[in-house]
């Protein structure tokens, strides 16, 4: 027992306790702004630090717990007074159980009895439960004749003052040509300010939403920066709810949060090891930038409308909005779309880019980009209230025809047209591609990181490659071609398509084989070796799967194939993100039964089993 | 049955006994005993909330026999709380009773991370969000608007009387309240239920209140002379059985004054305080009914032009305080008719 004290004695260091210490007179003194953005700053340490105190105290009698931390009497006195530390978080709770582990049962000497007596009257202080405040002397005897305590007077009293300032806010932006406008900039500043300790206390979540919808009179920002920063803090690691409009106004009105949720969206997505596409989709929803309300799952009928609606260009026109449907009812399903918001998706849509760039166009961050735009297009779809920005305007590219083209999800055709739409796909951008009139690499680069978004269609020109020996099948590897390698030079493209070719004519010799060895298959793969483009080997890897998949033979020598290949080259990760997107588009597709359907589920049982 | 109603007659002497010098025999054991006595009343509560006849027997029981105030069918499901922090407040408890109460009232229970069930955390905190939240700024307060404190001592009130309605009328309860306090809560009260438009539900505690004030003159007196003159202007829009008697009050208070020639002013005849009004306050709230609607303007002038007219209808100041009030009070609404018609 002694020898854990110890232990949990070098936990706290006796120099944080000068430190804590010192803080606790310097925001005793001084109320001003400064000091109390420094008490604001400093909360989360210091709950921590308390934290660890009551940890050590809990296995030492109060005798020894002063013994060991002299200045702690003084700290916790200090810090009880403090409205700041006090209302934070758990921190109250954290100093009443250090006040009660200090608390000795026996007391022994006039000391012992003083500290007593000193811990309940802070205890009474803090709950009020005898010495009501002095400007509430009235209040307590009333309440207590009511048969009332200061547990059920404060519960009230809270939502009262909430109510009040909320009623002043709401009134304020309502008069807002009043000159004599009864609440000063300043006085929300000092508000917003006052909230940080409380964003989790649910009772003031009304004010919460109440600031961030507020607007000063002025385009300078009333609301701090710490509360800013605290209420995206607390809302993004889920200890608050807010309604959709209050998060909205958050992220259109303070950049660094909206940057800290991508990034928060981001670090979650590549860090869990996404073991479907529909978890990458769960944790898409799960951001707040992007809720989707209805399944996942068929995007038919809305992309549908969708597509007729830009057809009739610019003229948007949404039956759906001229309806009297009730918008308040959509604050109750507390589902943020604010990814739907333009700027917002701006802003996403450019964090997203710069993280393409700097990975070098990375499978995983393809595969995010192109889930990413697929979840976005579908509450796009689903949230009526949006509707005011047409689909398009989110993807300002010159060339309006292909957006729309790309806007066509694969479901929202049958399968026979697929070939057809490809080839129109193809045909738009290879025009774009290579004409010579826009050859910057801007421009290049922003049609294929257009294409990149709407992914789904590179996976189906490689199945189209395979299953129909297809008059189109040049467009397609060029295509493909463009898709693992946007760089600017015609004759490397031209290089990468002809080594393609060479494997896919030597794939589609083998396809109608029953049976096949892996050497046939190894020597398929490495036709034109020799000189060969880095980047064929990943638009190879892409044809030799759908053929494991789709072909007469493949499937048996599939799984000994793919563990050779992942062996020898170590692309566990591209080859288990092309299966995770096959077995993805397949279940949307509402396949089960097919032999591909059930060879990609155990190709990755047998991955997930290696990882 | 019986021994239910016999144990739940032991509640108001065991609060009276927390609250007492009879503590100070109380070891470890006696306490925990309390507090599980605290717990099973509350567990009562939730037993009994839904069935109006045990609820009502009860109550009954609650209010068996006790001085000082009588308690209520709700004080079940507060037990623990009252119990807790009138222990905690008082300090004949002996340290070893008082350590186990710290232990079971505050600290989460062994093992677990989360406290137990009492919440006190929460109500350290709500108190400190009420020191940090600032009051609603500067801006004067209108009189229909109510300062977030009395608000919600008129709310909890409110309460207090809805619970106890089946069962009782107001006078129990109000007549246990101490001093002029309750008089700002009852108008807070009655001027939360006229703005909440709360139908007849809401209406009958109002109703109830009124009828009580109204019962008796001392407290309708004690009412208008501690309230602001546009707070009872406001509440008599509201309440026209409030009106009338009000403005009776101060004719009342009024025909008490007399002229004293030599310092030129109306003074109260004796000394001033008990059941009295000064001159100043008589002509502020005189003014308040002429900012007030119509219909209560009207009523004022048609009282003050009446009792001028009974005491000679002279027009020379200083004879009769109604002419003087008159003159006063007519004055500035001349004013404001000439600035709006130039």
């Amino acid at each position: 027992m002694e020898g854990e004290g110890m232990a949990q004695d070098t936990a706290v260091p006796k120099l944080s306790f000068q430190y804590w210490l010192d803080k606790a007179v310097e925001w005793g003194h001084t109320t001003t702004l400064e000091s109390q953005q420094d008490v604001c700053l400093h909360l989360p340490k210091l709950q921590e630090f308390l934290q660890q105190i009551y940890e050590s105290l809990k296995h030492m009698n109060s005798t020894t717990a002063i013994q060991r931390f002299p200045l702690i009497g003084q700290l916790l006195g200090r810090l009880c007074w403090n409205p700041f530390v006090v209302g934070y978080d758990e921190s109250q709770k954290t100093l009443m159980w250090c006040l009660c582990c200090l608390y000795s049962n026996e007391p022994q000497n006039p000391v012992e009895l003083k500290a007593n007596s000193w811990i309940l009257s802070l205890l009474c202080h803090l709950l009020s439960s005898s010495s009501w405040g002095a400007n509430e002397v009235g209040t307590g005897t009333f309440i207590s004749a009511l048969g009332y305590t200061s547990a059920d007077y404060y519960s009230k009293l809270v939502k009262n003052i909430v109510s009040s300032l909320v009623t002043e806010l709401k009134g304020n932006q309502f008069n807002g040509l009043n000159i004599q406008g009864r609440v000063s900039d300043d006085h929300v500043t000092v508000v917003s300010l006052f909230c940080v300790p409380l964003i989790t206390l649910p009772d003031v979540t009304p004010l919460l939403e109440a600031l961030l919808t507020y607007h000063g009179g002025g385009s300078q920002e009333v609301l701090s920066s710490e509360f800013l920063e605290a209420v995206n803090e607390t809302f993004l690691k889920k200890k608050i709810a807010l309604s959709e409009s209050a998060i909205l106004s958050l992220w259109l009105r303070h950049l660094p949060s909206l940057e800290k949720a991508t990034l928060h969206l981001f670090e979650r997505l590549i860090s869990t090891q996404t073991s479907s596409l529909e978890h990458v989709v769960s944790i898409i929803k799960d951001s707040f930038l992007l809720e989707g309300r209805g399944e996942p799952g068929c995007m038919c009928g809305p992309m549908d409308t969708a597509f007729q609606m830009l057809q009739a260009d610019g003229a948007h026109v949404c039956p759906q909005c001229n309806t009297d449907r009730d918008h308040t009812s959509q604050r109750t399903s507390g589902q943020p779309q604010a990814a739907c918001h333009p700027a917002i998706f701006k802003i996403v849509d450019e964090i997203f880019k710069n993280a393409l760039l700097e990975t070098g166009g990375t499978p995983e961050v393809m595969t995010i980009i192109q889930m990413f735009t697929q979840c976005f297009v579908q509450a796009h779809q689903k949230d009526n209230k949006q509707h005011k920005f047409p689909l398009k305007a989110y993807f300002p590219h010159h060339h309006q025809h292909l957006v729309i083209a790309l806007l066509k999800h694969p479901f929202d055709l049958p399968a026979m047209l697929w070939s057809q739409h490809l080839k129109y796909i193809t045909d738009m951008l290879k025009a774009i591609i290579e004409d010579k009139s826009i050859r910057s690499y801007a421009d290049l680069f922003e049609s294929w990181f257009l294409f990149v978004r709407f992914g789904e269609w590179a996976d189906i020109a490689v199945e189209q490659l395979l299953k129909s020996e297809d008059e189109s099948s040049d467009s397609f590897l060029w295509l493909l071609a463009f898709y693992y390698s946007p760089h600017n030079d015609k004759e490397k493209r031209t290089q990468i398509v002809v080594e393609a070719r060479a494997v896919y004519d030597r794939l589609m010799m083998l396809f109608s084989c029953t049976t096949l060895s892996i050497t046939d298959l190894q020597a398929a793969a490495s036709t034109k070796t020799d000189k060969r483009q880095p980047c064929t080997k990943h638009l190879v890897r892409h044809l030799l799967l759908s053929f494991l998949l789709f072909s007469s033979g493949g499937h048996k020598i599939a799984q000994e194939f793919i563990s050779h290949v992942i062996l020898a080259s170590n692309t566990t990760n591209e080859v288990f993100g092309l299966l995770i997107r096959t077995a993805y588009r397949f279940n949307q597709l509402g396949l089960k039964n097919q032999r591909a359907v059930k060879l990609v589920n155990e190709l990755l049982q047998e991955l997930r089993f290696m990882d | 049955m019986e021994t239910l109603l016999w144990q739940v007659e032991q509640l108001p002497g065991l609060l009276a006994v927390s609250r007492s010098e009879q503590v100070r025999d109380w070891d470890p054991p006696t306490l925990d005993r309390a507090l599980q006595w605290g717990r099973y009343f509350q567990h009562l509560h939730g037993r009994f909330r839904a069935q109006p006849r045990l609820r009502a027997a009860l109550g009954q029981r609650l209010r068996r026999g006790q001085p000082g105030p009588p308690l209520g069918f709700g004080h079940l499901g507060r037990c623990p709380e009252l119990l807790g922090l009138a222990l905690l407040g008082n300090r004949a408890l002996p340290p070893a009773a008082c350590h186990r109460l710290l232990r079971s009232l505050l600290l989460p229970p062994s093992g677990q991370a989360t406290p137990g069930p009492c919440s006190l955390g929460l109500l350290a905190r709500r108190r400190a969000a009420v020191q940090l939240l600032p009051p609603p700024s500067s801006a004067p307060t209108r009189p229909g608007e109510l300062e977030p404190q009395l608000r919600t001592e008129a709310q909890l009130l409110l309460s207090r009387l809805q619970e106890d309605e089946e069962e009782q009328g107001p006078a129990s309860v109000l007549e246990q309240l101490p001093g002029p306090r309750v008089y700002r809560v009852l108008a807070a009260l009655l001027l939360e239920q006229a703005g909440d438009d709360a139908g007849r539900e809401g209406a009958r505690p109002a109703a109830a209140v009124l009828s009580w004030l109204l019962g008796d003159p001392g407290r309708l007196s004690d009412f208008c002379r501690l309230l602001p003159g546009s707070l009872l202007v406001a509440l008599s829009a509201r309440y026209p059985q409030l009106g009338t008697p009000y403005l009776h009050l101060l004719t009342s208070w009024g025909s008490r004054l007399r002229y004293d020639p030599l310092r030129g002013q109306w003074a109260s005849s004796r000394c001033p305080g008990e059941d009295e009004l000064s001159w100043e306050e008589l002509q502020e709230r005189f003014s308040c009914f002429m900012r007030g609607p119509a219909p209560l303007r009207e009523a004022a002038l048609a009282s003050l032009k009446n009792l001028k007219t009974q005491d000679g209808d002279f027009e020379v100041c200083g004879l009769s305080v109604w002419t003087d009030l008159l003159l006063e009070i007519e004055a500035p609404l001349e004013r404001e008719d000439w600035t709006l018609e130039s």
